[in-house]
């Protein structure tokens, strides 16, 4: 370190300028008061200091000095409270021996002795204690009932602290009546001991045989006190002063903390009990007016119950009950069976939402004018120091009124529990701790704990927050209140005293004032005429009062105060009082500094205070219900065999050895909360989650036991586990839910509602927002990023749901399709307001990518999947129908087995749609388009597979569907049937009338007719090759539809305006121009060149290229697919050979199109009305098939001409005729003729527009020249023939 | 008159004593400030480095998905 000297001065300024440096934290405060570091400072001396206020009187000097040795008995008494009531058993933890025989026997006891050792070395300790406590006490009850002292002046802080031993023997009372593990323990303990002769001596036997007295003995402390007060005369009256001064201070709120609260009325109870014996009635001191019982009874009323230590509880009332001379009609209001108004919380609710407003907002308006108007360096003025202490006195006493009434109505609850009678949803079997508190609150009960806890610790964090500057008002305003009441308003009684020679009371003010004023110039103006007992001059005599920030000691104060009471007391050593001395005006003005100067105590130590007015936790401890549910054995063994003696060892083992969190009060309070959903507790529930940071502050500086700490710290982690995943869970089901409600068709929404299908409407809006924004909650000392913890849960969700969408479609047919496409969207929706409220997920892109497999593998889940269902399902099961443009499902399975598919996991309603009720109308919305494959499918299809899907698909389609299928059996096929179709099959002429040519062909086409896989496998190869080629067609059409969208919507961005409608006498230019520099602003290129860097014009102009480079600007697939299906007919079967006449085949059968027209003949033979026609089984496909090979093989015209079913037709018109042939009825067969025509001419004609664009620009058509023919005949001409 | 001089004595010590005690209350009140000042400024760095924590890992998660990608491509590229 450097030698550097820093002057206080400069040290402070750098402490001031500290305030000033922003620190800013973005999260909303929704939490109890969160400190990394705390900082206390006592000044606390213990009357150590006594010495040093030597002008002081002696009496209370030395009142002091045994003041201060009560204090450190009444310390030492609440460390065995302490102890008895965090005792664990241990002895259930030793093994006992199981018979004398056992070798290992002393070492079991030698074992026991040692561990046991220690604890037993405690009892001993408290066995000594409460002797020398009581000793102490008796001593101290005896001095001041003593004849001579019995009139004489005991200060109100001395009866308070005889009254907190009279608290200190009750509570050890209780708790060692409580602790049955004690004296198991110690018992263990004296078996071991005894069998090892460990206590040889006389001495230590009777010390032992003492202490298992001791704690066998139920109520022996109480026992003790009372025997050995009843031998002291005239103790009922200082027990009497004692107990009035308890009512008194508790009417007129003369305490602090709920626990002082408590404490006074433990008192009353306890010290009426220890009155009230065979020489003293209580109902007698009544009539004497010595004691108002009808005021205590109103008390007793109002606190039924008040905790005694931890979870135990007492009814101060039952101490009365027990007392001998018992008289209920004295007691109204206790006996009666009316239920305490503690027991009730929404009575108090109202009345403390109000009081809570109004102080916040007191409170508020004082911190802004700290912060803005004068910065609190300078000093207040004295009567904005009084004003500041007051608000902050008023703060501590509400923090603690509602502390008590949370802590009342759980102590009330405890001692009531409740039963299966009581509440339905109890069950019989639960257990005492549950019903006390699980099951014995209801919800509107739960919510008002939890409001009231909320108010408490927020109230708390703001005015630790304003700790510095609320004491440094406090500090200022004491010292300047009680040096004017020193220095300037006990001159007037001074002056007096001195005048009239009234010696005490000039010696005790004279005290007072040695003992605290802080004089100007160091010591008192000398020429004081008060001093003297002499009027002021008539100018009055001025003395300046200074002024500090700083209060007096604790000594100091005790001394000032309690010698000021002294002369305002009722009760004196003399014969009369001294207040009949003192003048009205100034006898006020000491009892109104007496009484405001009561609280500066804890004033002075406001952080420990605050702390102390706001402690929670005790709803936590439960160490007496442990013990309780300790000795309570597990009725039944519950493994199934046959039960033997073993059973019942087995049974034993089983206990409690904590309760499970349900039964936990922060855990029920949170869990209600998250339970409930209720958006206006949404924001408090941090709040009873941090009643565990005060079970473990408590733990750890309190009962300071490391395993009361470590078993909160394995509930919080528990609890915490809980909290986050459920509070994770319903943050994303929300989301979903809303998602999924605005993305349903509003119009079906109101449809619904219409017909009575009450759908949940939109989800009831939430403040999860506020929790999400916490990024430092503070947990046990832990700093605990919500946040993140809730990102990364969510961000597993999502992918899980965007995971279980892809397995639905999976699971389904290619219908699934839209479906999924909606359900991506929903998620894409959800994500997106995810985001919103500030949740880190991972892009969305990403992760559908990862729930697609499209990361590491180059094509995805659904890609796949689509591609399958093509595969396995659609082409070979879909019969396709240009009437509707749409695909349905064949009525019979023609090829292979139906597909079989995984099962969709089950999962829970919000990983899809958002809620039951959603999933259900999304369901009935879906299930629309399972029954057929049409635009909406494919538009799907185009949008969820994009270029590259849609490359691979129809890539795959083509080599790996088509080809085998166009080179292998279809290629055998029709070689075969081509060997079966006649040699030569001629147009017969119309002579011979319809039936004749129908009858013609039939004959001819036998072998194709009768050949029994021709209707059913050819067939079925040339619908697979149809749909392939019509699926590859619809493809591209709603791609070229999705482009077109995405074109006109990228059009203003890239200077692309519609042409504007212009008017008579309007330049067209010069509108467009004008809409040109209207939309400037829009257009990506010419901005980003402008106003960014090379790179980024790069990259602009890039995207503005591959925006507009569109397939539908000019390119075709399905060209390419048909110059592709081109190159796999290759075999000469599909042409045959060339024309023996040079020109074309006319009658002979080698061209395909002649198979074509045979399988035309064979499919549009009617039908009897029960089979299936050849529409129904194989839809359009077939014919999209059969055409597509025609047209690429040229052949269309020929087919056209000399197709044998249009000849019919042809023959059919002329003649009109009708009839049965060879069991064809003919009209229908030339009806199905005509219709077939109709759909081959609509096919070839839209063929015909790809190849033809294929074959280049020049539409010019192909004419070959004939030489006239060689031949005689005469009316051989010149003939053209068409390509 | 030594009774005088006596007094003066000790209203000049207590006097002296309130000094002491002002002078520690200065001190106590400002290492209170220091503490104040410490816990919100733990406060804010908190909130601070929990942005800055969710910024980087969004982006190392990111980073990973991309080199996943990246390593598709290559595994593509050699078959």
């Amino acid at each position: 370190m450097s030698n550097e000297r820093v002057t206080l001065a400069d040290a402070l300024s750098n402490v001031e300028i500290l305030d000033e440096r922003p620190l800013p934290d973005e999260q909303p405060l929704i939490e109890a008061s969160t400190c990394s570091i705390t900082f206390h400072a006592n000044f606390d001396t213990n009357f150590e200091d006594r010495n040093g206020f030597v002008t002081g009187i002696a009496k209370y000097i030395e009142e002091a000095t045994t003041h201060a040795n009560l204090n450190i008995l009444l310390d030492e008494g609440q460390k065995h409270a302490v102890m008895l009531y965090t005792w664990r058993c241990c002895s259930r933890a030793i093994p006992q021996p199981k018979s004398n025989e056992q070798p290992n026997r002393v070492e079991i006891y030698e074992k026991t002795v040692e561990v046991l050792a220690p604890e037993v070395n405690k009892l001993l300790n408290f066995m000594y204690f409460q002797k020398k406590a009581i000793e102490v006490f008796s001593v101290e009850i005896k001095r001041l009932c003593h004849a001579e002292k019995r009139k004489d002046f005991v200060s109100e802080a001395y009866l308070l602290t005889l009254g907190k031993f009279i608290n200190m023997f009750a509570v050890l009372d209780e708790l060692k009546n409580m602790k049955s593990s004690v004296k198991n323990d110690y018992s263990t303990y004296r078996r071991a001991a005894q069998f090892l002769k460990v206590m040889s001596d006389s001495h230590t036997l009777q010390e032992s045989q003492n202490l298992s007295m001791f704690l066998a003995t139920q109520n022996k402390i109480r026992d003790t006190v009372k025997d050995t007060l009843e031998k002291i005369p005239g103790f009922e009256d200082l027990i009497c002063e004692v107990v009035n001064i308890c009512v008194h201070m508790f009417e007129q709120k003369m305490y602090l903390t709920p626990e002082e609260k408590h404490m006074l009325v433990k008192v009353c109870g306890f010290g009426l009990f220890l009155m009230d014996s065979e020489m003293c009635n209580i109902n007698k001191l009544d009539t004497k007016k010595k004691l108002r019982l009808d005021r205590i009874d109103r008390i007793f009323k109002n606190l039924e119950v008040v905790p005694l230590f931890g979870d135990m509880q007492i009814n101060p009332f039952n101490y009365v009950r027990k007392s001998k001379h018992f008289d209920a009609s004295k007691w109204p209001l206790s006996t009666s069976q009316a239920i305490s108004p503690q027991a009730d919380i929404m009575v108090h609710l109202p009345n403390i939402r109000e009081e809570h407003v109004k102080y916040i907002s007191e409170l508020a308006k004082y911190s802004n004018e700290v912060t803005t108007t004068y910065t609190y360096k300078e000093n207040h003025s004295d009567s904005e120091n009084r004003a500041v202490t007051d608000l902050a006195l008023r703060g501590l006493q509400l923090l603690s009124e509602w502390t008590s009434v949370v802590t009342e109505l759980y102590s009330w609850k405890l001692l009531h529990p409740t039963d299966h009678h009581q509440n339905k949803e109890c069950p019989s079997e639960a257990e005492e701790y549950e019903r006390a508190t699980r099951y014995n609150y209801s919800s509107d009960e739960k919510y008002a704990l939890i409001e009231v806890i909320a108010m408490i610790k927020g109230l708390q964090v703001l005015m630790s927050r304003m700790e510095t500057v609320l004491c440094d008002s406090i500090r200022r305003h004491i010292y300047s209140d009680l040096q004017d009441f020193v220095q300037i308003a006990l001159r007037e009684p001074l002056r007096k005293a001195i005048k009239n020679k009234k010696d005490l009371i000039r010696s005790i003010i004279m005290s007072v004032r040695e003992t605290s004023a802080d004089w100007a110039r160091g010591c008192e103006p000398p020429d004081d005429p008060a001093n003297k007992g002499k009027k002021d001059p008539d100018n009055g005599f001025q003395i300046k009062v200074p002024r500090l920030n700083v209060g007096p000691s604790s000594t100091q104060l005790y001394m000032v105060r309690t010698m000021l009471e002294s002369l305002i007391a009722d009760k004196s050593g003399g014969k009369r009082t001294l207040r009949k001395d003192i003048d009205g005006p100034c006898l006020s003005q000491i009892d109104q500094f007496h009484k405001s100067s009561f609280y500066w105590t804890y004033l002075m130590n406001f952080g420990e205070t605050l702390q102390k007015c706001c402690d929670l936790s005790q709803l936590w401890y439960r160490e007496f219900y442990l013990e309780m549910t300790m000795g309570r054995r597990v009725k039944k063994c519950t493994v199934r065999h046959q039960h033997n003696e073993e059973c019942n060892d087995l049974i034993t083992m089983e206990k409690r050895i904590q309760f499970p969190i349900e039964m936990s009060m922060p855990w029920i309070l949170t869990d209600h909360i998250l339970r409930t959903k209720e958006p206006s507790m949404m924001e408090y529930v941090l709040y009873p989650l941090d009643l565990y940071n005060d079970s473990a502050l408590y733990a750890l500086t309190i009962f300071r036991k490391q395993f009361l700490y470590d078993e909160v710290e394995a509930e919080v982690n528990l609890c915490f586990d809980q909290f986050i995943f459920k509070l994770s869970e319903q943050i994303f089901a929300h989301y979903k839910q809303l998602a999924g409600s605005i993305f349903l068709d509003k119009r079906f929404r109101v449809e619904c509602e219409v017909l009575g299908f009450n759908f949940q409407s939109y989800p009831k809006n939430n403040r999860y927002s506020t929790l999400l924004k916490q990024r430092h909650v503070q947990l046990l000392g832990r700093s605990i990023d919500l946040n993140k913890l809730i990102s990364q849960r969510i961000n597993a969700d999502m992918q899980k749901s965007l995971e279980l969408a892809i397995c639905r479609f999976e699971a389904s047919d290619i219908t699934g399709v839209v479906e999924l496409e909606a359900l991506l969207q929903v998620n894409r929706l959800c994500h997106k307001l995810l985001i919103k409220e500030g949740l880190a997920l991972d892009d969305y892109e990403c992760m559908l990518n990862e729930a697609n497999h499209n990361v590491l593998a180059p094509y995805g889940r659904i890609t796949l999947h689509v591609f399958d269902e093509l595969n396995y399902d659609f082409l070979s099961n879909y019969c396709f129908n240009a009437a509707t443009n749409r695909f349905v499902r064949s009525k019979l399975q023609i090829s292979g087995q139906p597909v079989q598919r995984e099962k969709p996991p089950q999962m829970f309603h919000y990983f899809l749609w958002g809620s039951k009720q959603l999933n259900a109308a999304y369901s009935t919305q879906y299930g629309q388009f399972t029954g057929f494959v049409g635009i909406p499918h494919f538009r799907a299809i185009c949008r969820l597979l994009g270029y590259q899907g849609i490359a691979v698909i129809m890539d795959i389609i083509l080599k790996d569907i088509v080809k085998p299928l166009v080179q292998g059996n279809l290629l055998q096929f029709t070689k075969t049937l081509m060997n079966a179709m006649p040699k030569v099959c001629k147009l017969p002429r119309c002579d011979y009338g319809s039936p004749g040519v129908l009858e013609y062909y039939q004959a001819h086409l036998i072998d194709i007719v009768q050949y029994p896989d021709a209707k059913t496998e050819f067939f079925q190869l040339f619908r697979e090759i149809g749909n392939s080629i019509l699926f590859c067609l619809l493809i591209e059409q709603c791609l070229s539809q999705e482009e077109v969208c995405d074109l006109l919507h990228a059009a203003p961005f890239q200077n692309i305006l519609p042409r504007p409608h212009c008017k008579e006498g309007e330049k067209p230019e010069a509108k467009q121009k004008r809409l040109e520099q209207k939309f400037a602003s829009l257009q990506i290129v010419p901005n980003i060149e402008k106003l960014g860097t090379a790179k980024q014009a790069l990259i602009a102009r890039e995207g503005d290229l591959l925006t507009r480079e569109r397939l539908c600007c000019g390119l075709s697939i399905f060209e390419v697919i048909l110059q592709k299906f081109k190159t796999y007919l290759d075999d000469n079967v599909w042409i045959g050979p060339p024309p023996a006449n040079g020109v074309m085949h006319i009658d002979e059968c080698s061209e395909f199109h002649r198979l074509w027209s045979a399988l035309q003949f064979v499919y549009c033979i009617p039908v009897a009305s029960t089979e299936y026609t050849i529409e129904e089984l194989f839809g359009e496909g077939l014919h999209w098939a059969g055409c597509a090979i025609i047209v690429i093989m040229n052949q269309q015209r020929r087919f056209e001409a000399l197709d044998f079913c249009y000849h019919i037709l042809r023959v059919q018109r002329v003649d009109g005729k009708d009839g049965t042939v060879k069991g064809i009825n003919l009209k229908r067969m030339v009806d199905r003729i005509r219709r077939f025509q109709v759909l081959n001419s609509q096919i070839f004609a839209i063929l015909n527009k790809y190849i033809k664009n294929s074959e280049g620009e020049s539409n010019v058509e192909h004419v070959r020249c004939f030489p006239p023919p060689i031949s005689q005949h005469a009316q051989g001409r010149n003939q053209k023939i068409y390509d | 008159m030594s009774t005088d001089t006596h007094r003066e004595a000790i209203q000049r010590q207590i006097h002296q004593d309130w000094a002491n005690r002002e002078y520690v209350e200065v001190i106590v009140n400002s290492i209170k400030k220091i503490t104040a000042f410490l816990n919100s400024f733990d406060m804010s760095c908190r909130s601070r480095l929990a942005v800055l924590n969710e910024k980087l890992t969004l982006l190392e998660r990111k980073i990973d998905h991309l080199e996943a990608c990246i390593n598709k491509e290559d595994s593509i590229v050699r078959p």
